[in-house]
């Protein structure tokens, strides 16, 4: 059995969840990171920001942990790492149309309905606050959404690999009416990070099927007291090299080579080429960069892979010297605005509660994901756009502007899809012993985001532990559907599989 | 204890999560004389060194102050029977303060000593997670003989519930090192008539990744559900154990459930959010500077505000019941009806963390 120790590319929550994985079976995983400083990619911590001499973490942007990131969840509590989270409380739908703002509490309506799924809704019909944000037409075109939301219930695009090529969120959407096409974008925006012309529509349907639509329960959320880097990747990261892991920061991983039966990693560091051996590397870079590796690597079959597109964006962090009116702490902005979701930092996190605590001042982080012509605009006009939209949603804040900040996030993002067949790398690859671990990888886990870059991470670990004669972990399940919906599923399930079958046996049909 | 329900259900239908406690628990020492592998209480398996307990007038003033919020009452630990001043506390919680329910959490090893408490309570429960001394005796980190004392204790015990009027019950956590022998610890509370409630094993305020991941455990619980439909005295409503069984999310209401701790501190809105210690939650309220429990719970809620909603930051059972049986009154209806054992077993027992 090959026994060399395997190299990790890339030390993002994939990559540390392989690392530590493997390390609890008595491996020393190899971690390179090509960022110099920070460990944890998308979810490291970035470094202090000073406001009136007070200093404030950066980070990528706010990170919500669902209660269906299971995984994760089991991941960290076995290693006590787990941090006592801070709940969501309320989400706020903001919708502006023909200059008139209006706004509606959300999240509680779908968490709690008294409607089982996928009826849940339906709840947000009895807030009179969410029916002055609707009007007549939303009404009327009330059976078009209901059809998608009923799509997502019949058809499982990771679980079937069934890539639905060519069909756009923005496409299926056109014909239903502003406000529900509003209120349902701005959600897949959210959860997307991206505008619904570039979201993929078995993107969307996967992502409403593990956020919302086959249990009220999954919306269910908390976000962490302090910075990703701080509360979960820094600890991880300590975790792996107390267990024998090795984690290099600052080696930018160029391309893989053969050697022997194993690989040859060639990376810079410091403007020096070196080379790390292995029998098994794990490729766990967020898409563009498994991209840029595998086409320097293997030039001629790269050529018909496809990578899910990393999507820029743009967290603008504004700080005032007085609080918003009482209020969700989050919410997303829809309509008529180019912000697409915002954060109330001192009701979220801890070092901004204690300057709130101490100053009484108030602090929002609010993220635009495009279109490319918004996040193109210079600086000084998105952020001057940024605060007057937080002005008209939060009128009394208005001079009272203490300072502001932008961070342009790189084309890191994965933009959840599915590519052609035969086209999307998944855990195993064409490769033998390389694997990938990502939220990008194509797999029939339900998960997106942090969840299933640690599920394909322990996947991926899974494959190497293999081929060692190493036990392989077991994933902790997704809960299933409710029984309403579940039953639904299964007569949708069924109907899908008669018309494939009359098709097959009558192909004129 | 229906007035507060129906009150707390009236508060939840305003939106106010700040509810009336059903019963409060009260951690009369830190200190522990076993070593169990699983306890995360007070530093976790050292509590031996923990801080030496608060005199008995102290003690007795903290009774007090909690006696004016609510008239049941657990008293915990560490290990309670180490408190010297306990058989003295319960006499003065059940004869001057009328505590309507008294319930004592002990591990059973010093109980022969205390005889006399046995006819002050209402409900005994002892921690019984194996009736095999040896599987026992690893779990505790004693020697066997402990183990074997602790099953005469109980043994013992279980021969005065009729004489002295108190119910006993055994509660096990379940890990992977117990399952096995999980169901002769039900035979054995069926063959003592006692009470039994069960408990998964929580690492980090979360339930032990072998359990999430273990058909043998959900294979368990299931069973569990499918004896105490046929009677078997399983405490823990259906609708508890079925969280259990996939660890489910739940609507988690921590303040039916305060805790009050060997000092006097009042864990608000609960435990894991004051040890979480990131502004949600805290320990600045003593019940020694306090006079009246309304007072001490005003502050706290000035202090953190509402309990938060929407909360997955633990998954204890201690929580979970009276959370689940608040929240779905006709659940809680159809477990007194239907089940005998949930009808000696009540809300306020629901919670012996």
């Amino acid at each position: 059995m090959p026994q060399a120790d395997p190299i990790i590319i890339g030390g993002g929550v994939a990559g540390l969840s392989a690392a530590l994985h493997l390390a609890e079976r008595g491996l020393k995983p190899l971690v390179l990171e090509a960022d110099p400083q920070f460990i944890g990619g998308r979810l490291a911590g970035k470094g202090n920001l000073e406001i009136n001499s007070w200093q404030f973490p950066l980070e990528h942007g706010v990170h919500g942990i669902w209660s269906p990131y299971r995984n994760l969840q089991a991941m960290l509590a076995r290693h006590n790492l787990r941090p006592v989270f801070v709940p969501a409380q309320e989400e706020l739908w903001i919708y502006r149309e023909m200059g008139v703002v209006r706004s509606a509490p959300v999240g509680n309506a779908i968490r709690y309905s008294w409607f089982p799924a996928p009826l849940h809704y339906l709840q947000l019909f009895l807030s009179p606050r969410f029916l002055l944000t609707i009007d007549i037409r939303d009404w009327l075109r009330l059976f078009h959404v209901w059809s998608v939301l009923i799509m997502a219930v019949g058809i499982d695009p990771f679980g079937e690999d069934q890539p639905m090529e060519g069909m756009m969120l923005g496409e299926t959407i056109r014909k239903w009416s502003p406000a529900l096409r509003g209120f349902f974008t701005g959600l897949a925006r959210n959860g997307l990070s991206t505008h619904a012309e570039e979201i993929p529509l078995a993107g969307f349907l996967a992502f409403l099927r593990f956020y919302t639509i086959l249990r009220r329960d999954t919306w269910v959320f908390s976000y962490l007291p302090n910075d990703g880097g701080t509360d979960v990747c820094q600890p991880l990261s300590s975790r792996i090299q107390e267990l024998g892991g090795q984690i290099r920061l600052g080696v930018k991983v160029v391309r893989l080579e053969r050697a022997g039966n194993g690989w040859a990693v060639i990376a810079d560091q410091d403007g020096i080429i070196v080379r790390f051996t292995s029998d098994h590397v794990i490729l766990a870079t967020d898409s563009p960069a498994a991209a840029a590796i595998i086409r320097n690597s293997f030039p001629a079959e790269a050529e018909g892979l496809s990578f899910p597109h990393g999507m820029a964006n743009a967290v603008i962090r504004i700080w005032f010297d007085r609080q918003p009116k009482p209020g969700p702490e989050a919410g997303i902005f829809t309509g008529e605005f180019s912000l697409h979701n915002f954060f109330w930092l001192e009701r979220i996190y801890a070092p901004y509660r204690a300057w709130n605590k101490a100053t009484g001042g108030s602090a929002i982080e609010a993220h635009i994901y495009g279109p490319p012509e918004v996040l193109e605009q210079p600086d000084a006009l998105l952020l001057t756009n940024a605060i007057m939209e937080i002005y008209q949603a939060y009128p009394e804040l208005r001079g009272h502007l203490i300072s502001q900040h932008l961070q342009r996030n790189a084309a890191t993002h994965t933009l959840p899809s599915l590519g052609p067949r035969g086209t999307h790398l998944g855990i195993e690859t064409p490769w033998q012993g390389l694997f990938c671990a990502g939220d990008w990888v194509r797999d029939p886990l339900p998960a997106f985001f942090l969840e299933r870059a640690c599920a394909t991470g322990i996947k991926a670990a899974n494959a190497v532990l293999t081929s060692c004669g190493k036990e392989p972990w077991t994933l902790v399940d997704y809960l299933p559907p409710e029984p309403f919906v579940g039953w639904i599923q299964s007569l949708m399930v069924k109907g899908r599989r008669r018309i494939r079958e009359q098709k097959k046996n009558n192909p004129k049909i | 204890m229906l007035t507060a329900y129906a009150a707390n259900w009236f508060k939840l239908a305003r939106q106010d999560r700040h509810l009336r406690p059903n019963v409060a628990i009260y951690y009369v020492t830190g200190q522990c004389n076993l070593n169990c592998a699983y306890c995360e209480d007070f530093g976790g398996r050292r509590n031996a060194g923990n801080e030496n307990p608060l005199p008995f007038e102290q003690a007795k003033h903290i009774l007090s102050v909690i006696r004016t919020g609510t008239d049941a009452l657990f008293l915990t630990g560490g290990e309670p029977l180490t408190n010297p001043h306990i058989d003295a506390l319960v006499s003065h919680a059940k004869r001057e303060l009328r505590f309507r329910e008294l319930t004592l959490i002990t591990n059973g090893s010093l109980l022969s000593a205390h005889e006399p408490l046995l006819p002050l309570v209402d409900r005994l429960i002892i921690s019984l997670d194996s009736i095999n001394p040896a599987v026992w005796a690893g779990v505790i980190g004693m020697p066997d003989e402990t183990a074997e004392s602790i099953i005469k204790n109980i043994e013992w015990a279980a021969r005065f519930q009729k004489q002295n009027g108190f119910v006993l019950m055994a509660n096990a956590v379940l890990s992977p090192e117990t399952l096995p022998g999980a169901q002769a610890v039900l035979d054995f509370c069926i063959n003592h008539g006692l009470l039994i409630s069960f408990s998964p094993q929580s690492v980090n305020n979360w339930p032990r990744y072998d359990l999430t991941v273990s058909k043998e455990y959900q294979t368990f619980i299931n069973k569990l559900i499918k004896l105490k439909r046929n009677g078997a005295p399983i405490l823990g409503s259906i609708a508890y154990l079925k969280i259990l069984s996939r660890f489910e999310p739940y609507d988690c209401y921590p303040t039916l459930v305060p805790r009050i701790y060997p000092n006097g501190d009042l864990a608000y809105p609960c435990r894991p959010l004051e040890k979480g210690n990131n502004g949600q939650g805290g320990r600045v309220i003593n019940l020694l500077n306090e006079t009246h429990w309304e007072d001490a719970w005003t502050k706290a809620h000035s202090l953190y505000g509402q309990p938060p909603r929407n909360c997955h930051s633990c998954f204890q059972q201690c929580y979970a019941e009276p959370s689940l049986m608040q929240s779905k009154p006709l659940s809680l209806l159809w477990e007194y009806v239907r089940y005998p054992a949930s009808r000696k077993g009540k809300l306020t027992t629901y919670a012996p963390g």
